[in-house]
Parts: structure tokens; C-alpha cells; sequence
């Protein structure tokens, strides 16, 4: 394994890369790319890429590239690609297209702020737009946490059992352009890890079919049930592809949720991505203090895992959810989804904070104020603002 | 841990530096890393990056608030920002040529470095002057106060793959930084200051982006400038094509572009008839669809427009003008209005010229002519005719006038010898033009030979058509495409069916049973001679050999200067004075010195003599001084206009106009609603000089151009990022950027 200092474009890339090269003996790879800051380094990454068998085809736009994806996943081709913000708003048909194909297209969505107004900076409400498209969707902490992720999703998906499209999430600019440590995997290693892609549905000449064609209500309703339970069959296949990442690589990938000092831990904070990080120091730094709080990392957002996510908080009285995005007209997304979990859990006071809404700096700091906030809190109200000065 | 804060702008290695410095922590095992924090995304735009280096895992996301050490990658970066946060045993790196000393009032009590990494980056070709490359320099310097080994910035230079120059110069900086703690009671760190109010969308001061000075971020600049139209380099009397054309684009001023032609030359009608428009042979429209018909409006103006008063002489000396054709004519329109007194003496007994003698009135009518010649000698000339000038009486002059110009034309005709029965049957073109406009010949019946391939050939060719002809053939030696004639004189010859006979050249003329037969030879284009033309030579087939019936051969076979004229001794040299052999200064020019051939090269050399002889005379210098650049079509941003085919002048049809001297084209027509010279001369493309179509500002992104004044446009540098924009937008290649 190579240890090497990269950003984390360049690490998702090359794990893109790595899976697509290890297809060459079946149909190839192939990947529909369209630039949008802050993903464009993985498109470059791709582009430069000499693939034995695949093809990376710039096209004029997201929702094109996303076609180009759909189309050679049902040739059989392992399909990929990456965007953002606008990018991912722009191919929002063709998202939901590749959800209810069943293709096991795999998605990076590096978070960035939907405009207008205009902002570069992270915000989880881009994926989270795309949370009803019949995708699975993975939350990710750090370069390693990609690249693993990455692998993982294309195994998950391409599983039988499961047969739907994989987004993987990365804050923008934190993770995508912050050099740091990170094992890219070995070919070889790969190719164990990953068996070549067999789609049931691939579309073939001796055997000619439509796809998609008019279906009338009843159809609707079985393939909407068979996505959910496709969905329902993401627990098992994900272990057990924990499992295999484990004894092939040699380390275990997070699974859903990632409880941390939660054994007896009153106060809970939840959170994805890189905030979860800055989460667990300042949780570290309150636990050496004697308090006991805990955290709750959310890697899986759909399926969200609602036994899982019980589990995870353990006992805990309070819960917080640290939401870096926002559903006008409601509150946080994570807030409710957790809130649903919750209604068997009426004991626990579940406060929604918004907190680096358009890629506020979220420091200790502030995460300080909402565990001090959180823990001396009478009741649940409405989401609260917490202002980011940046 | 250790925390570092970087400020650079965009595009010019600030992150890297980051990553650099980083490394040199990865590759001794720490856990690092590196960002930058990108606002505009904009090459320029001011930029923060971040190191961090632990030796447990970095969990902190966010920005560095209380950084170690900062490092200010351009000095124009400083402000009290950078000590935002600094510890205060941490460094302060600035990349300037000052000494650390030099900060002792805006740092007091700091510790700070400095290093001239735009220096060293620039002696070792990192970079450009304006846009040095300073990182790897940079990570020198920060590696020595960081304490580390130079190993460790070699290491890091080395993983990123930097090699060649970027490791001298990591050295030279890591040797050259110099650091101390200044004097004085170091300033509490200061926060980032607020951006001021948070405005919503329906609130009634919307406000807007900050207001930053983005001309910092700028590493270029416009500027404008004023290149020579192709046409004007192309014309040889020197006038401004462009001017008189634009005049009547912008503000259809007929008289203020006959006015812009007066300043140079005096003939108008003439050239707008007679010249071969060199002007439109170097127009860049060319390259677009169609050249500018620059001809045919020259020759509206002068139809048009409402000549000027002449003005009266005013100075005391006298000067001679020897030579009545459009040089001498020239020179003493220009001379006159230099407020001499000029006295013009012709052999002939007519002013004018070739352009009377040689050019028939079907190409150029008799009004025409006499109205321009008018115009001229009512500067207060004294026009002699019937003075024939000899070389005694040219040194007669000197004495007399404190100048003399020579300018006597082409009077040596070329002649061949066609055996005995020439001296009936041949007749010089030259001298037929004159007979025939005098109407002193008459061809009827006649078949005519004309020989010859220039304006002469074609001339006298349709002139003897038009005096009773009853066929002519051009016989020429070469071919079509070798023959100097004007290309529109040779299509409307061919339209008026005269015959052109390609690679024939004549014999002899002799008797046989039928009648007067000329023998030609037929011949093929062999090695080129000393004029870079193809030599032609016989062919040897059989057939070689034939003959044409004639009755009458016209030669126009060129011409030469008689020299005779000038002292013993003397050399013709263009626009030169004959120095030392006469009491007053004498100037050859025209045709005489040069054979240009054409009336409008005789304009040109008839105006540089009179500013040559005023110059002889006052020691003022009127010359134009040197031209600017050309601008030719690769100035020209030819997508930015629409294809228009050129306006079409009038043209009388062939088998009308053959039989009579009517003038055979009547140039540019207006129609109700359509005045067609104005239409023409919208497309000119105003090459190379500023027509105020305000392309420029249109296409400003950020609204920092202003249109002040007439031609004038201004820049708020304080705003302009020098993207570009204007000077790519501009069609004529005025607006430029020029490196800062």
C-alpha cells in the first residue's frame, strides 16, 4: 500500500480509477465528466487516467454526463462520475433515472453549497436534494474514509441483492483540496476486492428489450417495493462487505453509524463529514474534563438505519444533531430523519442545530456552544441557528 | 502541533507552498495537512493557506485562527490582517527586497524575516518579472527559520516532483533569509476585521459584493494605441485612405473627407478614376469578403463634396515647377500652399500631362481634369505653356527661382524594328492617345495591332476601337497574368471584344497577295530574367510561325527618361537634390526619377519634393513623421462583422460604350433611401485606429472603462483585474495589454 500526501479529488480519482481498471476483462469502465468546482481535479484525474478498457467522455453538462453513465452501465460497463452543487441539481432527472434503472452507477459528490447566490464553499444540501432518488448514500470523515468508502460502494451496489447506485459525499475544499496522508490500495488488491461487474439487465443483441417503457400503476408499486427492498438488503450486503474490505485490505471501514464514548454518555452530538472530526476532539477534550458526552458519526444515509441509529445513541437523554444543510420550511435533514427514528425513543430531547450552513468555518468553538447549549436545555424547540461569523 | 498561515493570490503557488512545507513534516512521519481557503476564483485574488503539522492525527478542520508563523508570499499582501491570531514568538516571512529593519514601525516588537524571493525566482527563469514563481524559493526560507535541515527541503522538492531550478533557488533563499525580533511593544493581535452588515434579498439597500480594490490583483494592464491603416501604408501619395473613408462612415461629411484628401493630394476625381487602388489591394477586408471600394468613393467625394477656397501665396521666394504632369502638378499644389510663388512651365501646349495626352476621356473626362488642374493653378501659380526646358535653360532657372523641381515625365518611347514598312504603319501609342484626343486620326475600317501589355497597350487598344477600328488585337508576349495594366482595364478591353493574343510576340510587317501581314511567333515562359518575370521564348513547332492581317501597329512598349535635361555629371536619385552642381537646389521626381507609372505614385513624389525644397529653404521639417506598426489582418477581429458584398458601381455596357469617349464607368449611384458611397464606406473596418464603436466598454466585465472624450477612453485601474477582455474585443487592434 502506498502512503502518499494527496487531496482528497486526487484520492477519490484514484480509487475511482482503481475499480474501473479492475472491470478490463469484463465490459471496461466508463464515466460521463462535466467540471464543477470543487470537483474538477477528479474529472482531471480521470481524463489523464490510462484505462485498458474505458472510455472518460467529456460531455456539455451534468445531466448529460449522468446519460453517459446510465447508458454504459447497461451495456455492463462500471460506471462512475463525479459533481457538485448546480452540477448535481443540473442532472437531477438522470440521478432518479439511474436509481430506478437499478444501475450501480457510483457517484462522488463533493458537498457544495447550491446556489444562486453564488458560494464555493461546503454544504451538505446538494446530496441531500438527491436523498428520494433511489440511491444509496455514503457520508465520508476523511481521505482514507473516501478512497474505503469508494471501494466499498462499488461492491455494495454491484451486489445482487442491492443493484442501486451509490453517492459517496466528501465536503468540498476541506477534504477535496486539503493535502493529506492517505493509502491509495494496490491494483492487485482491488481486483480481489472487487469481482468483475455482471448486471443482470444489461442490455444485449441476441436478446432485445426496452427499458423504462410505460408501466401502469400496479408495476409501479412492485418496483417501487423492490427497491425498497433492495434497500432493506443494504445492512447485510454492507457487513459483509466490511468484512471482505477487512480481510483483503486489512482494516475495517466504518459502517453506518460510528458511536463514540457513548457507553454512558447523556449528551449526544451527530454529525457527518468533516465536522464530525472536529466533533470527536472536542468530545475527547469534554470526556479527559469527566463529562459525559458522546458522538454519533453518520456514514449511511439511505437506507438510514433506524434500529442502528438506536443503538448507537445508547441511553443518552439528549440528542443533538449538528445539520450542515436545510429543508425550508422544516429544519435540518439529518434532524428529520432522526426525528422519525426517535418516536420510539419519547424520552430523548432531540435538538436540531444548523451549524456552517454555505461553509460556515465550524471551529471547536462553536461546537463547544451547542454541547453547552444542548446540555442545559429544558426542552426541544424549533432547529436553532447557530451562526458561523466567517 | 504546528500551524501556519500563508497569504498569497491565486494562481501564483501560495497553496503549494503549503503543501510543500508539508511534506517536509510527512516525509519525517508527522501527520499533516495542507489547504487553502479560495475566495474569488480568480488568478490574482488575495488567498490564505494552511499548514498543520502534529505528531497525532489532525482532526481540526477548520481555519488556523492563532497561527505559529505566517508567511506573506507578496509584500503588497500586508496589512494588519497577517497578525491576525500570530503567536507572539512567531515569524513573519515576507518575500521583499527591504530588510526586516525596514518594519520597524508597522511590526514593532515582531519577529520577522525577509527574503527577495522575486529576485531569486526571476534570476533562475521562475516565473516572469510581473508573475514570479517565489513557493520553492519560499520553502527555502521557511524551511531555515522552521529549523530545518536543507536535506528536508530538498526531500519535499523532490517528492512533489519540483526539480532543476526550484532546488537552487530553495538554497540561495534558505542561505539569503535574514530574521530578527524588531524593537518595540509588538501590537495585540487584531481579529479580521468585520465585511460590515449582513443585507438580505428584500432589503431596501440590497448592497453588494465588497468593495475590494481587485486592481492589485491585476498582473496586466490595457493601454491603447494607433497602428497604420494597411490602406494608408499602401497608398503612394501618402493619403490618409482611412480618414477620408471614415469621415464619410461616421458622420457622412463629404466635405471634411475631401478636406482630409486636399492635405495630401489634389486629384480626387482623377486618382478615384485612373488609380490601380493599391490601397484597396491591401485592404484587410480583402480577407473578410471584398475590399473596401476605396476608388469609387474617393471618386464621390470629388463629385460630391464642396471644394475649398485655394488659398494665395505668401511667402517671398519663388520657385519653378519644370513639367506640367501629375508630379510636377503636385508639387506645385503643395508648394503654392506652402504660400510660395511657383511658376510651372510645360513643353506642351496644354497643362495636364500624361493624364491628358496619354489617358483618354473615356477613362478620365476632359471636366475632370480641367477642374482639379484649375483648382491648382488658382493657388496663384503662374502657369507657362510651349516652355520647353533644356539643360541650358534648366541652369537658367537655378538662377532665377530658389528651387527648381524637375518633373518631365517619361519622354523616350521604347521602339522595335518591324523591317521597311513601319515607318507608314507603325505609330507609338503615346503619340496615337494624343492624335486621337485632339481628333486628329481616324482607324475606320482599320485592323489594328496594338504591342505591348500595360496601361498604354489597353488605352490605345480601346481608343482606336473608338475612332473607327474595325477589329483590335493586343499582341503580347507573356501572358495574361504578366501584363502590367490595370486588371479592370484588361476585363473591360476583353468586355468591348478586343482581342488579347497571350505569348505572341512580333516579327516583322511585310506584303503579301492579300494585303499588310504582321509575322509573329509564338512563344512559351521560360527562366525568369532580371525583372523576375518569366522570360518568354519561341516555340520551335511548326506552327510557331503565322501571321495577322493588319493595317496599323501601335506600340506601347514602355518608356524611358531623357536625361538630358540634367547638368553633366548629376545622377538621378528620387526626392534627392542635385548637389553642388547648380546655384539653386534642384529635385527630380515623378516618373522622370522613378518610372513608377502610375499618378498616383507621382502625387506622392510631388509632395515629398515640395517638403523637401521648404525644408532646403526654411529648415522646417514637414514630414510626416515615422509611421506606427501596420495594422494587417491579423489586428483585424474579422468574426465580429457580418459579410456585405462591396457596393457595385455603374458601369456602361460594352457594346454601348465601345463606339464613344463617353466616360465608360459612372462609380457609386444613390437610390432613394440608399446613398451608396455611405453604405460602402460602413465597411471599413477602421484598422488600427479608433472609430468609437465601444466594443471595449461593452464588453467590460466590471463596468472600469469610460468613454470621455472624442477618441478618448479612460481606465479606472484601481478596479481593472486585466482580464483582457477589451483588447480581445476590440476589432481594429487599438486596445492592447502590455505586461505591469
Amino acid at each position: 500500500m502506498a502512503r502518499t500526501l494527496v487531496t482528497g479529488n486526487h484520492a477519490a480519482g484514484a480509487a475511482l480509477a482503481l475499480a474501473g481498471e479492475a472491470n478490463r476483462d469484463a465490459r471496461g469502465c466508463c464515466a460521463g465528466a462535466y467540471p464543477i468546482t470543487p470537483q474538477t481535479e477528479i474529472i482531471e484525474y480521470l481524463r489523464a487516467f490510462n484505462f485498458t478498457k474505458g472510455h472518460i467522455v467529456p460531455v456539455e453538462s451534468e445531466h448529460s454526463a449522468m446519460g453517459v453513465c446510465i447508458g454504459a452501465a447497461l451495456a455492463g460497463a462500471r460506471s462512475f462520475t463525479a459533481s457538485s452543487s448546480n452540477g448535481l441539481a443540473y442532472m437531477n432527472e438522470n440521478v432518479f433515472a439511474a436509481g430506478y434503472y437499478r444501475l450501480p452507477i457510483v457517484m462522488i459528490a463533493v458537498n457544495r453549497t447550491l446556489g444562486p447566490p453564488w458560494n464555493i464553499w461546503v454544504d451538505q444540501g446538494d446530496s441531500l436534494s438527491l436523498r428520494d432518488a433511489a440511491w444509496t448514500q455514503f457520508y465520508c470523515e476523511s481521505h482514507q474514509d473516501l478512497v474505503d468508502t469508494i471501494l466499498v460502494a462499488f461492491r455494495m451496489s454491484e451486489d445482487h441483492r442491492v443493484l442501486l447506485p451509490a453517492l459517496v459525499a466528501e465536503d468540498g475544499f476541506i477534504l477535496s483540496h486539503t493535502q493529506m496522508a492517505v493509502d491509495i490500495p494496490a491494483q492487485d488488491l482491488v481486483e480481489k476486492y472487487l469481482p468483475k461487474l455482471n448486471l443482470p439487465h444489461q442490455l444485449d443483441f441476441e436478446h432485445a428489450a426496452t427499458v423504462g417503457g410505460l408501466t401502469w400503476p400496479r408495476e409501479t408499486e412492485k418496483h417501487r417495493r423492490e427497491i425498497q427492498s433492495a434497500m432493506e438488503n443494504v445492512p447485510a450486503v454492507l457487513n459483509e462487505a466490511l468484512d471482505e474490505f477487512a480481510a483483503v485490505f486489512g482494516r475495517r471501514p466504518d459502517g453506518a453509524f460510528t458511536a463514540e464514548y457513548t457507553e454512558d454518555a447523556e449528551t449526544v452530538l451527530v454529525a457527518c463529514n468533516t465536522m464530525a472530526r472536529t466533533l470527536r476532539r472536542v468530545v475527547k477534550d469534554r470526556r479527559e474534563r469527566g463529562e459525559k458526552v458522546g458522538m454519533v458519526k453518520v456514514k449511511l444515509f439511505r437506507p438510514f438505519l433506524r434500529d442502528a441509529f438506536i443503538h448507537a445513541i445508547g441511553s443518552a437523554k439528549r440528542v443533538g444533531v449538528l445539520d450542515r444543510n436545510h429543508s425550508p420550511g422544516s429544519g435540518g435533514i439529518f434532524w428529520g430523519e432522526i426525528a422519525t427514528t426517535l418516536r420510539q425513543r419519547p424520552d430523548v430531547l432531540l435538538q436540531d442545530y444548523l451549524v456552517g450552513l454555505g461553509g460556515g468555518d465550524v471551529t471547536p468553538q462553536i461546537i463547544e456552544e451547542i454541547l453547552d447549549d444542548l446540555k442545559q436545555r429544558k426542552q426541544a424547540e424549533e432547529p436553532v441557528w447557530k451562526e458561523v461569523a466567517a | 502541533m504546528i500551524e501556519l498561515t500563508i497569504y498569497g493570490r491565486g494562481g501564483r503557488g501560495g497553496v503549494t507552498l503549503a503543501k510543500l512545507i508539508a511534506t517536509t513534516y510527512f516525509l519525517r512521519g508527522k501527520h499533516v495537512q495542507a489547504f487553502g481557503v479560495y475566495g474569488a476564483e480568480r488568478s490574482g485574488a488575495p488567498i490564505q493557506a494552511y499548514m498543520r503539522a502534529d505528531d497525532e492525527e489532525i482532526t481540526n478542520h477548520n481555519q488556523i485562527q492563532e497561527p505559529d508563523h505566517v508567511i506573506v508570499v507578496e509584500q503588497t499582501l500586508l496589512g494588519p490582517h497577517v497578525l491576525s491570531g500570530l503567536k507572539p514568538d512567531g515569524w513573519i516571512i515576507i518575500n521583499t527586497h527591504e530588510a526586516p529593519e525596514s518594519f520597524a514601525e508597522s511590526l514593532p516588537g515582531r519577529r520577522v524575516a525577509t527574503v527577495d524571493a522575486n529576485a531569486i525566482a526571476v534570476a533562475h527563469g521562475l516565473g516572469t518579472k510581473t508573475v514570479p514563481i517565489v513557493n520553492t524559493a519560499l520553502l527555502g526560507a521557511a524551511g531555515k527559520l522552521l529549523e530545518l535541515e536543507f536535506a528536508d527541503v530538498e526531500a519535499a522538492l523532490a517528492e512533489m516532483k519540483f526539480g532543476g531550478a526550484n532546488v537552487t533557488v530553495a538554497r540561495e533563499a534558505y542561505d539569503a533569509v535574514v530574521g530578527q525580533r524588531l524593537a518595540g511593544k509588538a501590537q495585540p493581535s487584531k481579529q479580521r476585521a468585520a465585511n460590515g452588515p449582513v443585507v438580505g434579498i428584500l432589503d431596501e439597500e440590497v448592497g453588494g459584493m465588497p468593495v475590494i480594490r481587485t486592481g492589485t490583483w491585476a498582473s496586466r494592464r490595457p493601454s491603447r494605441h494607433e497602428l497604420m491603416p494597411a490602406c494608408n501604408d499602401g497608398c503612394p501619395a501618402g493619403n490618409d485612405v482611412r480618414g477620408f473613408v471614415q469621415a464619410v462612415a461616421q458622420r457622412k461629411d463629404y466635405d471634411a473627407a475631401l478636406a482630409i484628401i486636399l492635405k495630401t493630394s489634389p486629384f480626387p476625381g482623377i486618382c478615384g478614376r485612373v488609380c490601380p487602388a493599391p490601397c484597396m489591394e491591401a485592404c484587410n477586408r480583402r480577407a473578410h469578403d471584398e475590399p473596401v471600394n476605396v476608388r469609387d468613393i474617393e471618386r464621390y467625394i470629388s463629385d460630391h463634396a464642396v471644394w475649398p477656397q485655394p488659398t494665395r501665396p505668401t511667402r517671398n521666394e519663388r520657385v519653378a515647377v519644370v513639367g506640367s504632369g501629375p508630379a510636377g502638378l503636385s508639387a506645385t499644389y503643395h508648394l503654392a500652399r506652402l504660400g510660395y510663388h511657383v511658376t510651372l512651365l510645360e513643353a506642351g501646349d496644354e497643362i495636364g500631362g500624361v493624364m491628358r495626352t496619354g489617358i483618354p476621356s473615356y477613362r478620365l473626362p476632359r471636366h475632370v481634369l480641367d477642374h482639379e488642374i484649375s483648382f491648382i493653378l488658382r493657388h496663384g501659380v503662374e502657369a507657362k505653356t510651349r516652355q520647353h526646358v533644356d539643360r541650358a535653360a534648366l541652369l537658367k532657372l537655378t538662377n532665377e527661382y530658389a528651387a527648381v523641381f524637375v518633373a518631365t515625365g517619361l519622354q523616350e518611347l521604347r521602339s522595335l524594328n518591324l523591317g521597311n514598312l513601319a515607318a507608314d504603319m507603325v505609330m507609338q501609342g503615346i503619340d496615337f492617345l494624343d492624335q486621337a484626343r485632339r481628333g486628329h486620326v481616324h482607324l475606320t475600317g482599320q485592323r489594328v495591332v496594338v504591342l505591348g501589355g500595360g496601361n498604354t497597350a489597353m488605352d490605345a487598344a480601346r481608343t482606336a476601337l473608338r475612332v473607327g477600328a474595325r477589329n483590335v488585337r493586343v499582341v503580347y508576349r507573356r501572358t495574361r497574368a504578366e501584363m502590367p495594366a490595370i486588371a479592370e482595364e484588361i476585363d473591360e478591353a476583353l468586355e468591348e471584344r478586343i482581342q488579347l493574343d497571350e505569348l505572341v510576340a512580333p516579327l516583322r510587317l511585310h506584303n503579301n497577295a492579300t494585303g499588310t501581314v504582321l509575322t509573329c511567333q509564338r512563344m512559351k515562359l521560360g527562366e525568369p530574367d532580371e525583372s523576375g518575370r518569366r522570360r518568354p521564348v519561341p516555340l520551335e513547332s511548326e506552327d510557331a510561325i503565322f501571321e495577322i492581317e493588319c493595317d496599323k501597329v501601335l506600340l506601347a512598349l514602355g518608356q524611358s527618361g531623357d536625361l538630358s535635361i540634367l547638368p553633366e555629371g548629376s545622377d538621378v536619385r528620387h526626392g534627392e537634390q542635385l548637389l553642388g552642381l547648380t546655384a539653386a537646389p534642384v529635385f527630380a521626381g515623378g516618373d522622370f526619377a522613378t518610372n513608377a507609372g502610375t499618378v498616383t505614385a507621382a502625387i506622392g513624389s510631388g509632395r515629398r519634393a515640395a517638403l523637401h525644397i521648404h525644408k532646403t529653404l526654411t529648415d522646417e521639417d514637414l514630414f510626416p513623421p515615422p509611421p506606427a506598426p501596420v495594422a494587417g489582418p491579423e489586428a483585424i477581429r474579422m468574426h465580429v462583422f457580418s459579410h456585405q458584398p462591396r457596393e457595385k458601381p455603374a458601369i456602361i455596357p460594352a457594346e454601348v460604350r465601345r463606339g464613344s469617349f463617353t466616360e465608360v464607368r459612372l462609380g457609386l449611384i444613390d437610390e432613394p433611401g440608399h446613398e451608396a458611397a455611405y453604405e460602402e464606406a460602413l465597411r471599413c473596418f477602421s484598422c488600427g485606429v479608433c472609430n468609437e464603436c465601444d466594443r471595449c466598454l461593452t464588453y467590460c466585465p466590471e463596468g472600469v472603462m469610460l468613454h470621455d472624450g472624442d477618441c478618448r477612453y479612460s481606465f479606472n485601474f484601481d478596479y481593472c483585474k486585466g482580464c483582457g477582455i477589451c483588447a480581445s474585443q476590440c476589432p481594429r487592434g487599438v486596445v492592447f495589454m502590455q505586461e505591469l
